[in-house]
């Protein structure tokens, strides 16, 4: 392997862009949640300043080794999912490390920061935090069923379970998954409802109720580096749906477009729904979304 | 040391060994740690340098001809012995000072090690299950090594075992009917002209005997409350490396006896869903467990589950996903109930709802159990990882499709007890009761250690794995199956390309932990898990802040009507059920010799009046 400077740079440019769009992203939401309500809301570079603010803290608490790790754990998973994904169809710098993994590959990894988070938010002893994480993991077990049935119906699809040939077999508008696989795309996004954690699955950070829950003791340095690790992870988990659904995107402002719609999706669905406790979404996702998503394979197993 | 490296000598200083040991705890048992030290590293030794191709040995006792060899695949397994032997032993030698009857607890350690190592090294079916007898028997006595309170699960492992035995020693006795040789070499070369149908009964009969030991559902029953019973170490072995020899024995069946068995043959399918079942329900009952061993007892029966899944359905990339699980769950699952058993050595406690807060004070074991649940839950960059990727992508690309939808239910549900045995042990409040609880003596966190360090490697080189697998495949019958050291691959071509994985993950993890750890390191301060955000309150001392109790209170309240009524409920009808089923074999086992001549006879006498019948041949 010849050591190739463009490929270096790529590695470290890829996570500031994604930090930036993520952060812009977030300060967006808050604007438009602001004008949905009525108000008139912060500033979009708002995200930023909270967290320059964050990173110029001067003190820190913890509550011992292991919170002290978890945000490097979060920041582990988000950048290393990001490095794994194609983040622009065909493109040499964005590229990163996109041939050596797979779909499935980046699942797993995807949980490795939330494991850390939680193990992070454990330490704090703070009871909100476990309230919180268990909260989390249940509704992770609902949204998973569907999600992963909508991706192994798209993989024996696509005959492969690389990101870059899913990418491939949908060549042109109407080629998009959510064109040829509609079943599958349907409980895939559905359970990307859930990935973002926004209302009506907020239940795990439900500010009024848990104080934030998982994050509540973290502050400071620490905050910081989660709020970067989570604007990082949301432009991947952005990336990698639209990846999967929409074709990936060949040049940097059909990306912003597409990963500004599908973050959109989520936010509105968000703003018009009220919250469900952990058990309600649980059983939302094990009923129309698995039944849409097992008719998904099942047809796939039918013609292939 | 030439002359020893032998099968029939390594098996008799094994076996000499445990009673030898037995000998000098009588006699001087000052001398009993350097005996049992010595006697479980010899014959790991002698294993470890045992020539794969060492001659066949042959010797005739009553009439039958016996046979002992090795092969890659006996290999394979015999080294999974020797390593999660030497090292529970060595655990064993801290967790257990100071008990009652070591004596007696060393027997049937060494005894059960010895047992195994005969029988992955047995070339015919009947030292295959003398041996298997030996270690059911040495097993059962130390799951009653805490007498009284474990005679239930004592008994209750027992009687499955025995079960078990008798669907073996059925089989064999079919089998030995066409053959008139019990060498395994004669019952291949008999097995093709047989018919499917005797096929079939032979193979169900093979797989309901291991099925028990792996404790496949619903043969599992016994599992849960043995693990419990058994003290830690020798759980480790348990749950580690001897529900591995179910995995061994059907790995023979299905790939080496029954090679007509294509893979999509009904009985593989059937095999399969039900390690998909085991896999699942195995996890939902681990989440509502409160007790640590029994949740990793019932962690235990679901890994065994994806092991069976990938072994029943039989193409090359499953079964290497399949054994390298099981080598796999032999470390993670051995250094997860050593971990679990230093907590409980040192507080007393398995409870989840009680323990609390521990990991200041035993860090070492709360390494451990992270490392232990980061491979369980197959997050990358551990060795579970590999397996579990493996498995899934030999599903996908061998049109098992809902299958694997199963598995991944499973292995997301797993998350849940996982957290859950982590957060309850070590992590939350932290209570005065627990400040005086010292880390364990360096004799048992340094097994524990290693093993959490072969995670590590296997998951940068699973391909340390992979070569030894590739060759017992081929002894399987598999043709010769690429691999490499750190790359995995499926049939359509995607890889990961775990060198990058741990290249990206390490970078990152050093720049984050160097970062938040020199930025601001003079006024980063400690605080105790008194002192956190409560909205303004202020917790007293004597507060109760944990949060343990029904820890998935909205996750069982989701699955409840899945599990049609409450999961508690279910348990006390399942147990009631098993209960019942207990008391009609309480009246064959009697208990009084008489009784049981009489079965013995009646037996023989069915055996023989319809000896036509049942094995197509005449007397």
């Amino acid at each position: 392997m010849s050591f190739d400077w463009i490929k270096l740079l790529g590695f470290i440019v890829t996570p500031l862009i994604a930090s930036a769009v993520g952060f812009t992203y977030m300060g967006l939401s808050r604007k438009i949640t602001a004008r949905v309500q009525n108000r008139i809301g912060p500033g979009i570079s708002q995200s930023f300043i909270d967290v320059v603010k964050l990173y110029s803290k001067k003190t820190a608490i913890n509550h011992g080794l292991m919170q002290h790790m978890g945000p490097v754990f979060a920041i582990t998973a988000s950048i290393t999912t990001l490095l794994f994904l194609p983040v622009i169809k065909d493109s040499i710098f964005f590229a990163n490390f996109s041939f050596r993994g797979d779909l499935i590959f980046l699942i797993y990894i995807m949980v490795f920061g939330q494991l850390g988070m939680a193990l992070g938010a454990g330490q704090t002893g703070n009871p909100n935090s476990a309230i919180g994480v268990s909260r989390g993991l249940s509704q992770m077990v609902g949204f998973k069923v569907p999600y992963v049935m909508a991706l192994v119906a798209i993989m024996i699809h696509a005959k492969s379970t690389n990101l870059q040939e899913i990418i491939a077999v949908q060549d042109g508008f109407r080629n998009w998954m959510v064109f040829q696989m509609p079943l599958a795309s349907l409980a895939g996004l559905l359970a990307y409802l859930g990935y973002m954690g926004y209302a009506p699955f907020d239940v795990p950070f439900a500010p009024a109720e848990l104080a934030s829950g998982p994050p509540s003791e973290f502050g400071g340095k620490y905050l910081a580096l989660m709020m970067t690790s989570r604007s990082i992870f949301t432009f991947a988990k952005l990336v990698l749906f639209v990846d999967v659904f929409f074709g990936g995107a060949s040049n940097f402002i059909e990306l912003l477009i597409k990963t500004f719609l599908l973050y959109l999706f989520a936010l509105f669905v968000g703003l018009v729904n009220p919250r469900f406790r952990t058990e309600q979404s649980i059983q939302f996702w094990w009923k129309w979304p698995t039944a849409i998503g097992a008719l998904a394979l099942l047809l796939v197993a039918w013609k292939g | 040391m030439e002359q020893l490296l032998n099968i029939p000598a390594i098996l008799a200083i094994a076996f000499a060994g445990s009673i030898l040991v037995f000998v000098t705890h009588l006699v001087l048992p000052r001398l009993r740690t350097a005996v049992v030290l010595l006697l479980t590293l010899v014959p790991a030794y002698l294993v470890w340098q045992l020539p794969v191709d060492s001659p066949m040995v042959y010797f005739s006792l009553g009439g039958f001809d016996l046979s002992w060899g090795t092969n890659p695949y006996s290999r394979l397994f015999s080294l999974l012995i020797a390593g999660i032997g030497v090292l529970s032993t060595i655990y064993s030698l801290a967790f257990m000072k100071n008990k009652a009857r070591l004596g007696f607890f060393y027997l049937a350690f060494l005894a059960t090690i010895a047992a195994m190592y005969g029988i992955v090294f047995s070339q015919d079916l009947l030292s295959l299950f003398f041996f298997w007898e030996i270690m059911t028997w040495s097993s059962f006595l130390l799951v009653i090594y805490y007498r009284f309170e474990n005679q239930q699960a004592g008994i209750r492992y027992f009687v499955f075992s025995a079960v078990g035995a008798y669907a073996l020693l059925t089989a064999i006795v079919y089998l030995y009917s066409f053959t008139g040789d019990l060498s395994l070499a004669a019952t291949f070369r008999v097995i093709p002209q047989l018919s499917t149908t005797q096929l079939s009964w032979i193979t169900v009969l093979f797989l309901l005997g291991f099925g028990v030991k792996s404790a496949l559902m619903p043969m599992h029953v016994w599992a849960p409350d043995a693990y419990r019973s058994a003290p830690s170490p020798f759980t480790a072995l348990f749950s580690g490396v001897l529900s591995k020899m179910g995995v061994f024995g059907m790995g023979l069946v299905l790939f080496k006896f029954m090679g007509g068995l294509e893979p999509g043959h009904i009985i593989r399918e059937v095999l399969a869903w039900m390690g998909g079942i085991t896999a699942l329900l195995g996890t939902f009952y681990a989440v509502f467990q409160t007790d640590a061993k029994k949740l990793l007892a019932y962690s235990s029966i679901a890994q065994l589950g994806y092991i069976i899944v990938g072994l029943a359905i039989g193409t090359p990339m499953s079964v290497m996903a399949a054994i390298f699980l099981a080598l796999m769950h032999g470390i993670f699952k051995s250094m997860l109930f050593m971990g679990v058993g230093s907590v409980f050595h040192q507080t007393g406690s398995l409870d989840l709802n009680e323990l609390t807060g521990l990991i200041r004070r035993m860090p070492l074991s709360f390494v451990t159990v992270l490392m232990g649940i980061i491979t369980v839950a197959g997050v990358p960059p551990l060795g579970g990882f590999v397996g579990k990727w493996l498995l899934y992508e030999s599903l996908i690309t061998s049109n098992h499709y809902f299958l694997v939808i199963v598995l991944f239910t499973s292995s997301t549900a797993a998350f849940l007890y996982l957290y859950r045995l982590i957060f309850s042990i070590f992590l939350g409040q932290e209570e005065r009761e627990f400040d005086h609880i010292k880390e364990v003596s360096w004799v048992m966190w340094v097994p524990m250690l290693i093993l959490a360090g072969m995670t590590l490697v296997t998951g940068i080189l699973p391909g340390i794995f992979f070569g030894p697998i590739a060759e017992a495949m081929q002894y399987l019958g598999f043709p010769q199956i690429d691999w490499q050291m750190s790359v995995l691959f499926n049939p359509w071509g995607n890889q990961v390309d775990m060198l990058s994985v741990i290249t990206s993950i390490a970078t990152v993890f050093l720049l984050g932990l160097a970062f938040i750890t020199w930025k601001n390191f003079r006024t980063t301060r400690y605080v105790t898990t008194k002192d956190i955000h409560t909205s303004g309150e202020m917790p007293t001392e004597n507060e109760n802040l944990t949060y343990a109790i029904d820890f998935y209170r909205p996750f069982e309240r989701a699955a409840a009507p899945i599990f049609k009524y409450k999961v508690t409920r279910m348990y006390a009808s399942f147990a009631e059920n098993a209960e019942h089923l207990f008391d009609l074999l309480r009246h064959v086992y009697t208990g009084n010799a008489q009784t049981y001549a009489l079965y013995v006879v009646i037996f023989l006498v069915i055996l023989i009046v319809f000896s036509g019948w049942i094995f197509g041949i005449q007397i």
